[in-house]
């Protein structure tokens, strides 16, 4: 295991608070990538630019939207998106507690488990550190116009619960409140 | 008992199931070799109804088993000992299809083709196609987060559900959609095994017929080569809307059975089919004939009925093994790519090994494997070193970074190996995540991740990505 990670393993596990960003990560660079599979697992604070050369060198790129080139792949996710939801396959975190744990994988087809993966994408660096991602990546060909994500306004009744649960899904991940 | 006497005293009469003889129907799923009578089976016709059911059964703690059509293969919708079946199927109407937007709202009990026929007439279709489709629910579906074949181009249930609406345990209606701000509760619920809460309504996505489809049908004279061309393909630049791979056996058992032509001799067979306008079907199959060029045999479909004959043996590649055998039992490991040919030899082994005969058939595009292995359930014991023989496999998937299951689910039939794939520390995650929904476990409950102690008493090796735990001490 990285010393990175066991450092950041560290620092949750003596923090009454932290903030996540990319500067305290300072954990990046492309971890796998095999073009013919169509995936890339990148850790967290790879800059969007280095995942779009090393994609360009086989005629492969994100199929999601993203604002800037200098943004991480981990800012992305955590900022969350639906487009950017249908290609995440896997992530690895570190919980609230300290703990580095693993979800979904690398392959386009699984259902073992609940989708951890998917679920924590716009989870804004609230519920546990993202420090890996393996997603789905394209053709250049086979990617159309890509559009910015829009939000909808959520019902009323809906929203009451939905907070609700999502309170709850923060205590499971980060139960003492460090992240915040 | 008082769930019944208050379920047939609240609700009426005609869609309430009791008694041995009532519910053995619903007494297994797909998976028939796990059977459990329920105390009741309710159909219910509204949400009203299901509300109704839910707020019964948490008064007197009876777990609830929803279920679709019952075409799982994990046992997912399996009853429990003393629980409620809540069967959605007569909830199958169409609600409403925007043709402009390409969306259609249906009820859970809506059958999977059944959307593709009412869209037909617009020139769209709902796009995943598991093979159970013509019987198999939407609902269903997205609690299992179903595939098919078309996932690789078109994506699975997820990628292709746009909202839905859901009760949890408590009678509370949730409104789940892709646009909503926050955490991923939508994807959260797809794939969820009725675990979570009950689905009542979903958005689906509908796609344009395309204008052509071409299948191409390659033989090869070995397995690698055959793996090889599936990531060829691939790495050309080319998503097929379906890449199939068959072994030597699956070929001969299809072509027993259907008799559309496939060649015998060949160790491995792949079909790819290609869809889009014509031009854009004219450029990939010259790319895909370029890269088939050392295949033995080679044949493109010319019209439409040529392309469903190629298709019809693959499609018939269960029931062709059913004739060989009294039963099968169906894998649904997932691996990279780039490993197909490595685990179609280490499966061959495994056979060996076992003396238990395997037919491969794979979905080659997304890892996806179904090897089946025959054997029969009324040899003593036989049941027992299938199983064994199974879990061999789907540890040598997680080995191989892949996954337990692609597309069937957990349901009861994979607890064990979940035990494999994910931690204790990673199992407690997901149960916390249940309790959040559903704290007094009432909704499937003891299905999907299984109980701590059972993984600790299995002593299961737990192996993430290909390393071992403590790789510097020797192993036997």
């Amino acid at each position: 295991m990285s010393n990175r990670i066991n450092q950041l393993q560290q620092l949750v596990k003596d923090s009454d608070g932290l903030h996540i960003n990319s500067e305290l990560l300072d954990y990046s660079g492309v971890v796998e990538y095999y073009p013919e599979e169509l995936v890339m697992t990148a850790k967290a604070g790879t800059t969007i630019s280095e995942i779009q050369t090393e994609l360009a060198k086989h005629n492969q790129a994100l199929p999601f939207f993203v604002k800037t080139l200098n943004m991480s792949i981990g800012s992305v996710y955590a900022q969350g998106a639906q487009d950017l939801s249908d290609c995440v396959l896997g992530v690895q975190i570190i919980d609230g507690t300290g703990e580095l744990l693993n979800f979904g994988g690398q392959v386009m087809k699984n259902v073992a488990g609940y989708d951890v993966a998917r679920l924590l994408v716009g989870s804004k660096g609230k519920l546990a550190i993202i420090t890996q991602i393996s997603f789905k990546v394209m053709p250049q060909t086979y990617i159309g116009k890509i559009d910015k994500p829009s939000f909808s306004i959520i019902d009323k009744p809906s929203f009451s619960i939905r907070q609700k649960i999502e309170r709850r899904l923060k205590q499971v991940f980060d139960p003492k409140g460090v992240f915040n | 008992m008082l769930v019944i006497k208050q379920l047939l005293t609240q609700l009426p009469k005609n869609i309430i199931l009791t008694g041995e003889e009532n519910t053995r129907p619903f007494e297994c799923d797909g998976l028939s070799v796990y059977r459990q009578k329920p105390l009741a089976v309710v159909l219910p016709e509204n949400i009203v109804q299901i509300k109704q059911v839910l707020k019964i059964c948490k008064a007197n703690n009876t777990p609830v088993v929803t279920r679709g059509a019952g075409t799982g293969l994990a046992g997912g919708a399996m009853p429990l000992e003393n629980s409620v079946v809540l069967g959605l199927s007569k909830l199958n109407q169409v609600k409403s299809i925007d043709v402009e937007n390409r969306l259609a709202v249906v009820e859970p009990g809506v059958r999977n083709i059944a959307i593709s026929e009412a869209v037909a007439q617009y020139g769209l279709y709902y796009a995943p196609d598991p093979s159970s489709q013509i019987a198999c629910t939407i609902g269903g579906n997205v609690a299992e987060n179903s595939g098919g074949v078309h996932c690789l181009k078109y994506g699975l249930t997820v990628h292709n559900v746009k909202a839905i609406k859901m009760l949890t345990i408590d009678g509370d209606e949730l409104i789940l959609s892709r646009q909503d701000d926050g955490l991923g509760l939508l994807a959260l619920m797809n794939g969820s095994e009725g675990l979570l809460g009950i689905i009542t309504e979903i958005t689906v996505k509908l796609t344009p017929t395309p204008a052509l489809a071409r299948v191409v049908m390659a033989g090869f004279d070995s397995v690698r080569d055959c793996a090889n061309a599936v990531a060829d393909i691939v790495k050309a630049g080319v998503i097929p809307a379906g890449l199939e791979m068959m072994d030597s056996f699956a070929i001969e058992a299809a072509e027993g059975f259907a008799q559309v032509g496939y060649p015998l001799d060949a160790k491995a067979l792949l079909l790819c089919e290609l869809d889009g306008t014509h031009a854009q079907v004219q450029v990939e199959l010259n790319q895909v004939l370029k890269i088939l060029s050392n295949a033995s045999t080679l044949k493109v479909s010319n019209n439409e009925q040529e392309r469903l004959d190629l298709w019809q043996g693959r499609k018939s590649a269960f029931p062709a093994v059913g004739r060989l055998s009294p039963d099968y039992y169906c894998m649904d490991g997932t691996i990279p790519r780039r490993h197909l040919a490595d685990m179609l030899e280490k499966i061959n082994a495994l056979s060996q090994k076992y003396q238990l005969r395997v037919a491969n058939v794979f979905h080659a595009g997304d890892g996806n494997l179904h090897p089946l292995i025959l054997y029969d359930a009324n040899k003593t014991s036989e049941l027992e070193k299938v199983e064994e023989f199974g879990t061999e496999i789907l540890r040598l998937s997680v080995d191989m970074g892949g996954t337990i299951t692609g597309e069937h689910g957990v349901g009861v039939e994979k607890l064990n190996a979940m035990c494999h794939q994910f931690n204790a520390k990673e199992l407690a995650i997901f149960h916390k995540i249940k309790a959040v929904f559903d704290p007094k476990s009432l909704l499937n409950p003891g299905k999907a991740v299984p109980e701590l102690h059972r993984c600790a008493e299995l002593g299961s090796m737990h192996v993430h990505h290909g390393k071992l735990p403590h790789p510097e001490l020797e192993r036997f």
